[in-house]
């Protein structure tokens, strides 16, 4: 069996397992929220932001990548007091929570406060798959620039505090979308780590963007034809 | 070479508070590209003529049945200084690629045409892998005119992964000026020419480097 499709396999198994996990306590919440007559949208939030804690927390400083106060269209880390995980997934969970939550000002926004983790995965190869609620392509500024920023702000704040993550794939409400705000192409992976990585990986490596094994098919509407220059 | 107005329809791209959207202004600066080209002797297609929005495929197809052709996607941002002007190629993206055959195999799986590797044909939706060197190398010339043209530009390019070239067959940048935000939109207008003049040089010194018999950067 060619190895993709494990690796496929084996992300299918994932999303089926921890959905089995979460989907009751889940359905449990929603329905009592709904009794007491509450939006959707505050049913969700209030399931969705509830304070990531966990056993092996140990207060620790993060380093949090938002826009430079000074220099337009650049990033900047910031220490920041946080609870930190000793578990990858939990770990990133916190980071990206902590990096739409408490942004120093709006200036330096990058995420928009009403964007929403949904759900992150790290797999075994070191890819962390992060899912994001309608509210990030929205609500970001649409343009190569602002959106380069957003990914940027989270892959540099994954890759400066937890060396167990390698790249980053973004999913929009559990599905591959074609691009984060009508730019940036979300179908490949994003290099996490030393903002050199992504020149790294640039010239002869030959590293298109490669659609996630397992993703729903075609949720891009790409179709892959044969090239025009093709002799047929 | 191909021209790409992006956006357009409705999809505005970005809008500034001032009611600038990004669609028309990218029309009004491929229309004046157009003539600068064409002046000097450079054939010019646009990817839109009017206030249509054909898929990121549509454009894309119109330079992939043409040999030789360069395609330049031009935008406004949202953000950034206003009155400055990047240059970007495909990059920023690292791929953990399966052995091209196995990927022919499982799209023959999913029900959809393969598109084989092996007999020097390109996978269609990554079209752009085999000619990112020369699009940096265009983006490098771009951003030097630039740079000159329009003050606080950076120097260099940046690699960023735009949706838009990553199905482009042939030298393929996109060209983002800032920003939707001014709060009159002639400063905009006003971008159009010295715009138009600096991608012209750039893709005429890349057209003489190509000739040449040593490729350097
Ligand atoms: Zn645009």
């Amino acid at each position: 069996m060619a190895r993709h499709w494990k690796i496929a396999i084996a992300i299918l198994a994932v999303f089926a397992l921890a959905g089995g996990f979460t989907f009751p306590a889940l359905l449990r919440n929603v329905l009592r929220l709904r009794r007491a007559g509450v939006t959707e949208e505050q049913a969700r939030r209030e399931i969705t932001e509830q304070p990531i804690s966990t056993p092996s927390d140990a207060p620790g400083k993060a380093q949090l990548f938002w826009a430079s106060a000074t220099s337009a269209g650049a990033l900047e880390a910031t220490e920041v007091n946080l609870p930190l995980s000793a578990d990858p997934t939990l770990r990133a969970k916190q980071l990206i929570a902590a990096l739409i939550a408490r942004a120093p000002s709006s200036a330096q926004r990058t995420l928009p406060a009403e964007a929403e983790l949904l759900q992150l995965y790290v797999l075994a190869n070191g890819t962390a798959v992060a899912d994001f609620s309608e509210a990030l392509p929205t609500q970001v500024p649409s343009g190569i620039l602002s959106e380069q920023l957003v990914v940027d702000s989270i892959a540099h704040t994954l890759g400066a505090n937890i060396p167990a993550i390698s790249r980053l794939k973004i999913l929009i409400h559990g599905q591959e979308a074609e691009t984060l705000a009508g730019h940036l192409d979300l179908s490949g992976f994003f290099p996490v780590g030393a903002p050199d990585a992504a020149d790294a990986a640039t010239p002869s490596a030959a590293s298109g963007p490669q659609p996630v094994a397992g993703a729903p098919p075609s949720a891009s509407g790409i179709t892959p034809q044969p090239a025009p220059t093709s002799p047929r | 070479m191909v021209v790409d107005p992006a956006h357009g329809g409705s999809d505005a791209g970005a809008r500034g508070a001032a009611g600038v959207l990004e669609s028309d202004v990218v029309l009004n600066f491929a229309r004046v590209l157009r003539l600068a080209l064409e002046a000097q002797g450079v054939r010019v297609l646009l990817t839109r003529e009017g206030n249509q929005d054909p898929s990121f495929d549509d454009r894309s197809m119109l330079i992939n049945g043409l040999r030789g052709a360069i395609f330049i996607s031009l935008h406004v941002a949202s953000t950034g200084p206003v009155g400055t002007v990047r240059a970007y190629w495909y990059g920023g993206v690292t791929g953990d690629l399966p052995e091209a055959p196995a990927t022919t195999g499982a799209r023959a799986a999913a029900g959809r045409p393969a598109a084989a590797t092996r007999a020097g044909l390109i996978l269609w939706n990554r079209a752009q892998e085999s000619h990112r060197e020369a699009s940096r190398r265009l983006a490098d010339l771009t951003q030097i005119q630039l740079a000159q043209k329009f003050r606080g530009s950076p120097e260099v390019p940046e690699p960023a992964p735009v949706r838009q070239l990553r199905t482009i067959a042939g030298p393929a940048i996109a060209v983002e000026v800032s920003s939707v935000a001014v709060s009159d939109p002639g400063q905009l207008q006003q971008m159009a020419r010295p715009l138009a003049d600096s991608i012209t040089r750039a893709v005429t010194d890349f057209a003489a480097a190509g000739v040449a018999p040593s490729r350097t950067n």
